[in-house]
């Protein structure tokens, strides 16, 4: 479908195209049109954002001049890989259109795990030993050793890559991963770095997150791109814990210990060069005199060990001179890791700002901040001045150099949390020394600066006002979509009360309760009776879901479940979870029916669909808060509430509401898809703002505090309403639109807003408000149609 | 300044690592009596527990007991190690010493360079002097850098040691205003809930009692929550408090700007008298006269002008300030000498 707004003529690849998806088109490219544009959007899941996305922007790259390029970040490797696929769909379909084929490339990157040939390398289960091991077979030294002659390794598929032309290492195209592989197979070339070498040439960027936010990543992977990329940040609900994620460092007694085994395997080679080739320290103190900078030259693609984000002016100021030498800094590094475990030794929990940390740590170990903030970059240059090849054990060394270089460069925004014991209760030290980022704008910063639109897109991205708070941004465009439905698809609930109109909530005081207890247990009884195949069901937290199970088994609501359905719950342990999900799928399709029990913030909750029959009814047992004993959950929301004045109650209703919108969305995976959204907690009534707008708009007021059995009688009808047959046609000019409705609807639109120049008619005439005007006549009409 | 921890002053709680530490010289375990301390001594950083210490050296010093040391010890200069590493511990020591002695500031030198090479030779002095390299030589310009530089040593010692006061204090009034933000959210936060609370209460007991329409009382009632409401979403537009305690960090110590001078239209020139003090009036005959004058009285004049423009005829080519330069005025300086005769037979 080939169709014009404004004056950008856009490819869609499929013959319909949703209400919503048009608009979210026209703010896109609005944000585009503006220089320095940011935008916050939410459009329900299942809407087909990835494709309204890539299909407005590759049109808007190949029609401008300028041929800006596009960095789209999302979370999994299977978001990813859906990208790329859909991406690849609509190259195949313009190229179709348009009768020609575009010079348009797009490649995704991601780990060397994944794009690895090397038949040794590859069995390697570890990601980081991947690595390393890659590293120890294509840094740029190893080749000069192999030059001069030495017995070394290389590997072959990275030296392939080096006779080809570097802007053309593979074809033209769009090259989802899986090709990359094969492409790479077929050529015997590394997938890995044929991407890493493209980048710069590449029209579409697809990888994740935290190539662009890490900022030990960020720094030597997305360097290079220019001022005027369009970034766009899809399901980027999470967004600010990722940030927080990426500057946070937690160090271990243990950890420790390796790190101090590492700074003696440097001393050690220390000595040795020194007897062998002392000229080239001499060169790197040399160097090191000049300035950071200049010894770094370029920072090439095989720097071994990553460097946190440090302003510019730092890294072209010289090394302090005290670090200087090779033999001072490993001392230098040997007495921070001392001073750390001296005060692991504590047996009481400390908290306090980097500020403090940095003058305690002058005071005992005539440690200055300067050179601190150097240590990260010293240690890289070291190792590669040492020509080290087996990395795997600095990597603890690595992780306390960017701790030193992170606390002595920040002073707000972060706090150190020192626990020695894991939980209230235990005897046994093992103490824990967080360095917790608390502000997820630092991380964020760089990107907002360097590019000119950044977009923040997710089904699930409620209240919209926070995260431009949260993340320090000006969001130009903030937009929330409806849902058009040609029928209504899918019945949130809010239950406030058990069937003996006793409260049902999962606060502290009551959730032990046996009356509720037993509420929950008949809600899950009631809606396992009563819904086709698969329910998911989920908790706040593992502890409460643990003790809450327990207290079903001995009240026999289990035995009750299990007539109606299998019962499967989520573990911590990931391969557990595997299993238990694929013996859910195949309950579900064999028609047994079957219910996972599991949790608001675990694997489940993020990243699994559960479409048509594998999730007809959702249920929130609770609102899933977080612990908020938590030390640095503490730390983080009086941070927010003296930086960026959010209450801390806002916060974490805002968080916890984000969490729940999350599960609920799990099961509405498209518009013919049904089911049964079931908000299982008192509270929720007062929080029902802060759900997504297109949840929120199906939400009648006479659901919102519904006792069980009202829930159940609800949605019984709903479900046998939705076991009728619901030919596509049915959906037609309402929720899926040919051309010619979205021509009508244009032509609409371009008379209101004449006429709204005319000054007759209010601008409120035109809106999302019509969609469910429409809905609602049009519902009752072809339902009538398919009664007998 | 003290080397024990700031944050851990609680020995109650021994580190079960600790558990097996042994006395080298009695071999009595931490194990069998948990309150067992260990000391060392900075002459040669051998550990021994507490009742040995008192055992050999209350009597005044003593070789080390330990095998092969034999260092002479004195039992006042025993102290708890910070850390559990006796290298470093004596690092530490070195390190402190060295640094008392060059304390030299960044912004002593002229250029990033000479600093950091500055740096590096400390730095090369220092780790000699712990890895036991040449270590006479090492004291010896240690030594030599001491006496040369006694002045400045100690001035930068007073510096540094006055900049770590402000640093502390800034700290701790840091600290106390996060406290007092948390405070006053907190307050802030029960008030508006009070607020509510009592608005609510309010609404329940006009219904209650049935006085008035019911729809009325409610719609009052609401149109009160929502004016807390609105006070709510107020705090959070208010604008950030000022910090009275915040100081940028960081900063060169710059030279302080003297205050800008206000424009002067008449560029320095002024109308003050520079030779001599006029009084309000003088009793002198011929000014008795003149008063009467009408050239001199005409309109817009009046006598102290007279008074002043006859001064200036007479002093104005001496150059010599009278109020300023009293002691070269005095000190017969012919012509100043000559004005002051004048003035008092003015007077």
């Amino acid at each position: 479908m080939r169709f014009f707004i404004d004056n950008l003529e856009v490819l869609f690849p499929y013959p319909r195209i949703y209400p919503e998806q048009y608009d979210y088109m026209c703010d896109l490219k609005r944000t585009l049109d503006m220089d320095g544009g940011k935008a916050v959007l939410e459009m329900p899941s299942g809407t087909g954002k990835t494709v309204t996305l890539l299909s407005l922007i590759v049109a808007y790259i190949q029609q401008n001049p300028a041929k800006r390029k596009l960095i789209y970040c999302s979370r999994t490797m299977s978001e990813i890989e859906k990208a790329l696929a859909e991406l690849k769909a609509l190259m195949k379909y313009r190229k179709q259109e348009l009768g020609y084929e575009e010079e348009f490339r797009g490649l995704g990157l991601t780990s060397r795990k994944n794009l690895c040939l090397n038949s040794s390398v590859k069995r390697e289960k570890s990601g980081a030993i991947v690595d390393a091991r890659c590293r120890a077979l294509t840094a740029g030294f190893v080749k000069e050793k192999k030059e001069r002659g030495e017995d070394v390794d290389l590997c072959i598929y990275h030296e392939n890559l080096d006779p080809l032309e570097p802007d053309n290492l593979i074809p033209n195209g769009i090259w989802t991963l899986d090709d990359l592989l094969q492409y790479g197979e077929q050529h015997k070339q590394c997938p890995y770095f044929t991407a890493r070498r493209m980048m710069p040439f590449c029209n579409v960027i697809i990888y994740s997150y935290h190539y662009l936010l890490d900022p030990k990543i960020a720094e030597r992977v997305s360097k290079d791109f220019p001022k005027d990329c369009i970034v766009v940040f899809d399901e980027a609900h999470n967004i600010d814990n990722v940030c927080i994620e990426s500057l946070s460092i937690d160090i271990t007694e243990d950890s420790l210990r390796r790190a101090t085994r590492g700074a003696n395997n440097l001393e050690r080679r220390i000595e040795e060069m020194k007897s062998t080739d002392a000229e080239k320290l001499q060169n790197e103190y040399q160097k090191l005199v000049e300035g950071l900078r200049e010894a770094e030259e370029a920072r090439e693609e095989d720097a071994f060990i990553a460097n946190p984000v440090l302003p510019d002016d730092l890294l072209s100021e010289a090394v302090p001179g005290n670090i200087r030498r090779a033999e001072h800094f490993v001392s230098f590094l040997k007495r921070f890791i001392e001073y750390l475990k001296t005060r692991m030794k504590v047996l009481h929990v400390i908290s306090e700002t980097p500020v403090s940390f940095l003058a305690h740590l002058r005071e005992l170990t005539f440690i200055e901040r300067k050179p601190l903030r150097f240590c990260a970059e010293r240690l890289t240059s070291l190792i590669r001045t040492l020509e080290l090849t087996s990395i795997e054990d600095l990597h603890p060394l690595q992780e306390v150099a960017t701790f030193a270089t992170l606390v002595a460069t920040y002073d707000k925004g972060f706090v150190l949390i020192l626990e020695p014991f894991e939980t209230d209760t235990a005897t046994v030290p093992n103490p824990i020394f967080h360095f917790a980022c608390l502000d997820a704008a630092i991380a964020i910063k760089p990107v907002f600066d360097r590019f000119g639109s950044v977009i923040i897109t997710s089904g699930t991205i409620s209240p919209l006002d926070m995260y431009p708070r949260m993340l320090d941004f000006n969001a130009l465009v903030q937009e929330s979509y409806p849902m058009t439905l040609a029928r209504k698809s899918f019945l949130p609930l809010i239950v406030t009360r058990g069937s003996d109109q006793g409260t049902l909530s999962s606060s502290f005081q009551i959730r032990n309760d046996p009356s509720v207890v037993r509420n929950y247990g008949d809600l899950l009884v009631e809606f396992c009776r009563l819904t086709p195949d698969g329910v998911v069901v989920f908790f706040p937290s593992y502890l409460y879901m643990e003790s809450i199970v327990s207290m079903w088994q001995g009240m026999g609501i289990l035995d009750s479940i299990w007539k109606h359905k299998l019962i499967l719950v989520e573990t911590p342990d990931a391969q557990e979870t595997a299993l238990a999900l694929e013996a859910f799928r195949s309950a579900c399709n064999n028609g047994r029916g079957a219910v996972l029990l599991s949790v608001a913030r675990g694997k489940v909750s993020e990243g699994i669909d559960f479409d048509h029959n594998y999730g007809r009814t959702v249920i929130c047992i609770g609102v899933p808060f977080q612990y908020t004993e938590s030390r640095i959950l503490k730390a983080r929301l009086e941070f927010l509430r003296e930086t960026y004045r959010i209450r801390e109650n806002d916060f974490l209703s805002f968080d916890a509401m984000r969490h729940a919108a999350q599960c609920l969305g799990r099961v509405l995976r498209g518009k013919d898809d049904y089911g049964v959204m079931v908000l299982a907690d008192r509270r929720f009534q007062k929080k029902r703002a802060q759900l997504p707008k297109w949840i929120n708009q199906a939400l009648l007021d006479s659901e919102t505090n519904l006792s069980v059995d009202q829930a159940v009688s609800q949605a019984k009808h709903f479900l046998k309403n939705m076991a009728k047959p619901f030919p596509p046609e049915f959906q037609y000019g309402i929720s899926t639109w040919s051309l010619e409705d979205l021509k009508a609807y244009q032509a609409k639109l371009e008379e209101e807003e004449i006429r709204m120049l005319e000054g007759e008619v209010g601008p409120e005439a035109v809106g999302p408000n019509r969609v469910v005007d429409e809905f609602d006549d049009i519902d009752e009409e072809a339902l009538m149609a398919l009664d007998p | 300044m003290s080397r024990t921890a700031l944050h851990n002053d609680v020995p109650e709680r021994i580190h079960p690592e600790d558990g097996d530490e042994e006395c080298p010289i009695c071999h009595s375990k931490r194990y069998l009596r948990r309150d067992m301390r260990f000391l060392i001594n900075p002459e040669c950083y051998h550990r021994m527990c507490e009742s040995c210490i008192d055992r050999i050296f209350s009597h005044g010093p003593a070789p080390c007991p330990v095998a092969g040391c034999g260092k002479t010890l004195r039992r006042h200069r025993f102290r708890a190690p910070t850390f559990q590493d006796l290298q470093l511990e004596r690092e530490v020591d070195i390190r402190k010493r060295v640094s008392q002695v060059f304390n030299k500031q960044e912004d002593d030198f002229d250029t990033l360079l000479d600093y950091n090479n500055y740096l590096n030779d400390v730095e090369d002095i220092t780790h000699n002097l712990i890895h036991n390299i040449e270590v006479d030589a090492m004291e010896q310009r240690l030594r030599e850098y001491e006496a040369a530089n006694r002045q400045a040593i100690t001035e930068n010692s007073k510096r540094s040691n006055q900049g770590m006061r402000d640093e502390k204090r800034r700290l701790a009034s840091e600290k106390e205003q996060a406290r007092l933000r948390q405070q006053s959210a907190a307050s802030e936060a029960q008030a508006y809930k009070a607020e509510r609370d009592a608005a609510r209460r309010n609404v329940i007991s006009q219904l209650a009692t049935g006085r008035g329409d019911a729809d009325t009382i409610a719609r009052r009632g609401q149109t009160v929550l929502k004016k807390s409401k609105a006070l709510r979403e107020q705090y959070e537009r208010r604008p950030e408090p000022v910090d009275t305690g915040f100081q940028v960090k960081g900063l060169k110590k710059t030279v302080k700007a003297g205050p800008v001078n206000p424009y002067d239209p008449f560029d320095g020139l002024t109308a003050k008298h520079e030779y001599g003090i006029v009084h309000d009036n003088y009793r002198w005959q011929p000014l008795e006269q003149a008063k009467k004058d009408r050239r001199i009285m005409a309109g817009g004049y009046d006598i102290d002008e007279y008074c002043s423009r006859m001064l200036t005829d007479l002093y104005v080519g001496f150059g010599v300030f009278v109020g300023e330069d009293e002691d070269v005025a005095t000190a017969g300086a012919g012509m100043a000498a000559m004005t002051d005769t004048v003035m008092t037979d003015v007077s």
